[in-house]
């Protein structure tokens, strides 16, 4: 599975304790990011897109459109929150890895960290296009009114 | 009473035992679960002060009724708040951008 080059093993070495470091500071903005993140898209799936919803059930004006977006909206958000915790279990293990002794175990684990890492940046760009489909699906609500 | 005080020994002992047998599958429960990932009451989950790059703006204290009339009016009330968290959601900048782990931030050189 490593695919290593010799130079970057050698870096890896040399260079052990401030990668280390490096990754620890992405940890801890990560989990500013989380924070942050994760309380606008419940204020936004809490507090305006299920209330809204419901308000538009209640006046016999329920909008199929936004019904779905409020299900792919939660479900979205649900896979951004699992896969944050999947993600963070991968950059600890990573952290964990003495690189010193054992870069290409590292570097394996680091690309793995990676992929979570990647995955979780498209949860956020998909929640954004959801928020985007939501606001124009509210204008329009707006506009046949 | 030299029993007795054996006795009391080994309560002592097994006590101490259970408790930490009960603490260990707490904390390997917190792991597994990923609360430990989501809590923020763990020291230096969150940056301190001057670590803070972006100042998140002020929570807003709103929620849109669930009961009521629906009217133009209700929708630009509604549509004014939103917009608040988008501008604030947006004001995030790369949020978990995957360039963070490239070699090169990392220090990694070929």
């Amino acid at each position: 599975m490593s695919a290593i080059e010799s130079g970057q093993k050698a870096s890896i070495v040399d260079h052990c304790d401030e990668i280390r470091e490096n990754l620890k500071n992405v940890q801890k903005k990560d989990r500013q990011t989380r924070v942050y993140l994760g309380r606008i898209y419940e204020t936004v799936l809490n507090k305006f897109e299920t209330p809204l919803n419901l308000r538009l059930v209640e006046n016999n004006m329920s909008d199929a459109n936004l019904l779905e977006n409020q299900g792919k909206f939660a479900e979205e958000r649900k896979a951004f929150m699992d896969n944050y915790v999947s993600y963070q279990q991968l950059l600890e293990e990573t952290i964990a890895i003495d690189c010193k002794n054992e870069p290409e175990k590292f570097y394996d684990s680091l690309k793995l960290t990676r992929s979570g890492r990647k995955l979780l940046s498209r949860n956020v760009t998909k929640l954004r296009e959801l928020i985007t489909e939501q606001v124009k699906i509210v204008l329009h609500i707006k506009e046949i009114l | 009473m030299i029993r007795g005080g054996r006795n009391l020994v080994i309560l002592g002992v097994v006590s101490i035992l259970i408790a930490m047998m009960t603490t260990g599958i707490s904390l390997a429960i917190y792991k597994l679960s990923g609360d430990i990932y989501l809590d923020r009451s763990v020291p230096g989950f969150l940056p301190d002060k001057q670590e803070i790059e972006e100042q998140p703006e002020e929570e807003l204290d709103y929620e849109f009724s669930k009961s009521g009339p629906v009217t133009k009016e209700i929708i630009s009330e509604f549509m004014d708040k939103f917009e608040i968290e988008v501008r604030a959601l947006d004001s995030y900048s790369a949020p978990f951008d995957v360039d963070a782990l490239s070699d090169e931030k990392l220090g990694i050189f070929e």
